[in-house]
């Protein structure tokens, strides 16, 4: 019998240990299968306000797409992908030209911008989107591979040859990004599709998880949590343990069997019964 | 072999190997190290060897060259020299490593620029230089004109020729499958075709598909050739002119 792919998320979003206001934004519509991730920036907490209103700005705009073929599409097509990235890529471009916006008629927002990374499942086809070095992880097989490509200095200095990886690590410019949401009128948004299979993970999150926890750490939280929501507080938690230097988010997707989420619901509906 | 890397805020942009010709620094475009700042001169200064010493020499600038930190005319340069030009350090650099050295790097825990900063349109532009310079495949580079193909040798699918166009390439029976694969027991992803910037990966799906016999072990980049086999089907992955 074909098992029905189900797909369970968890997410955390927290301050850290140094900042003094979180700028990092979330938002996961589990009807619709669509999560986004945002690291804002731009000093005096407009970094919340871009983050804020770039992941709201996506979500909204996949919502009415689904719902009305006639949503114009923003932004350049790649023909590289499926009509439903492109449709992501779309939205975050949409998200770009309002956070530019709403930053050029206020001057004291001027500059800022966000990091934005966004997963929609359909099936088992994954379609991502990103602008930033917010990341996309997937967990297979006991492989942890990154899906996007940073959109930073460093690491568009690596990728050129001209710094190495542990260069890179050590450098001071690692906030330096090469493209942000919202910085300037037009952004170019990286599309990326996977097909998911039954035990894969995939782990959406701001720079500052992964600054402080490896990958091989990242993994084995993962893969011993009993849940995706355990694994995005262990995430959250190490990370403080290690330093906290910057806000820390993460969503957790767990491509789950149906039958066994209706086991846990089970579970749970008995332990609030009892 | 001698080179000068141009530097920014500590973040090298550009390296130009030092040979017989001298190496000319300037805003102008036909400059070897361009620098579009008003503060520098269309011909500003310029790096040779002479006598087996490498030498700068300011140009008449307007706004002159710095030989760590001493304004110029003339001078001979050595190994770790900067010569600051407008607000560009050009470093001397005649070790060669296989990376750049970073200055100031540090046996201490480094310090992170707290801010978060995006490149203006400007610098991104010179990262690209860079980019080029190094041999790097810029985003503007044309099409590939080999189209990377399957023919199928054996078993049950839609189509006996399939274009691999696009990220990514299932090969099972679900919907969203380009190779459609018949067959009541038939995963929805068998396997699957990513398509990384150096090329193309095959990936397991609910079975593991071998290449010329050999089952995969995680993501394989395909060869022109290869014979990929996913259950009882069979393709032979080539690109096509």
């Amino acid at each position: 019998m074909r098992p029905i792919l189900h797909i369970e998320a968890g997410a955390r979003s927290e301050l850290g240990r140094v900042r003094k206001n979180n700028e990092d934004y979330y938002l996961i519509d589990s009807a619709l299968q669509l999560y986004v991730l945002s690291d804002g920036m731009g000093g005096e907490a407009h970094g919340e306000v871009a983050s804020q209103l770039a992941v709201q700005t996506v979500l909204t705009h996949c919502k009415q797409a689904e719902n009305s073929r006639a949503t114009p599409i923003f932004g350049d097509s790649s023909p590289d992908v499926s009509e439903r990235t492109n449709r992501l890529a779309s939205a975050i471009h949409l998200a770009n030209r309002k956070v530019f916006e709403t930053a050029a008629t206020n001057a004291a927002q001027k500059g800022m911008g966000t990091t934005i990374v966004a997963a929609w499942i359909d099936a088992q086809r994954l379609s991502l989107a990103h602008v930033g070095d917010s990341r996309a992880y997937l967990l297979r097989a006991g492989s942890m591979d990154q899906l996007t490509a940073d959109h930073s200095l460093v690491a568009e200095k690596v990728r050129v040859g001209i710094l190495t990886p542990q260069e890179a690590d050590a450098s001071e410019m690692q906030s330096v990004l090469t493209r942000a949401v919202g910085t300037n009128s037009t952004v170019d948004v990286d599309t990326d599709e996977q097909a998911l299979l039954l035990g894969d993970f995939v782990l959406l999150c701001s720079d500052g998880l992964t600054r402080m926890v490896t990958d091989p750490e990242i993994a084995s939280i993962l893969l011993t949590s009993s849940s995706a929501q355990e694994s995005a507080d262990r995430l959250v938690d190490l990370a403080n343990e290690n330093g906290g230097v910057d806000n820390i988010s993460v969503i957790v997707l767990r491509v789950a069997e149906k039958s066994e989420s209706v086991f846990e619901r089970l579970k749970i509906w008995k332990r609030y019964s009892a | 072999m001698s080179r000068l890397v141009l530097k920014f805020e500590s973040a090298a942009l550009k390296e130009v190997p030092l040979g017989t010709r001298p190496v000319t620094i300037g805003r102008a475009p036909d400059n070897d190290i361009q620098i579009d700042n008003l503060s520098v001169s269309n011909y500003h200064a310029r790096v040779y060897l002479e006598a087996g010493s490498l030498v700068v020499e300011d140009l008449n600038s307007l706004n002159g060259s710095f030989l760590n930190d001493i304004r110029v005319e003339r001078a001979m340069i050595k190994d770790g020299d900067s010569i600051l030009i407008g607000k560009h350090e050009i470093q001397v650099d005649q070790q060669h490593d296989a990376a750049l050295p970073l200055d100031n790097l540090r046996k201490a825990p480094v310090p992170r620029v707290n801010e978060t900063m995006v490149l203006d349109t400007h610098q991104r532009r010179m990262l690209l230089d860079a980019a080029v310079a190094a041999g790097e495949r810029s985003q503007l580079s044309p099409e590939r004109l080999r189209v990377p193909t399957l023919i199928v040798m054996r078993g049950r699918t839609d189509e006996k020729e399939y274009r691999i166009a696009g990220k990514l390439t299932v090969i099972g029976s679900s919907k969203m499958a380009t190779v459609r694969l018949r067959g009541w027991l038939t995963p929805d992803v068998a396997a699957q075709i990513n398509k990384h910037e150096d090329g193309y990966y095959l990936g397991r799906g609910d079975r593991i598909p071998k290449i010329n016999g050999v089952g995969i072990n995680g993501l394989t980049k395909l060869k022109d050739g290869d014979v990929i086999d996913v259950g009882r089907v069979r393709l032979n992955f080539l690109f096509r002119d």
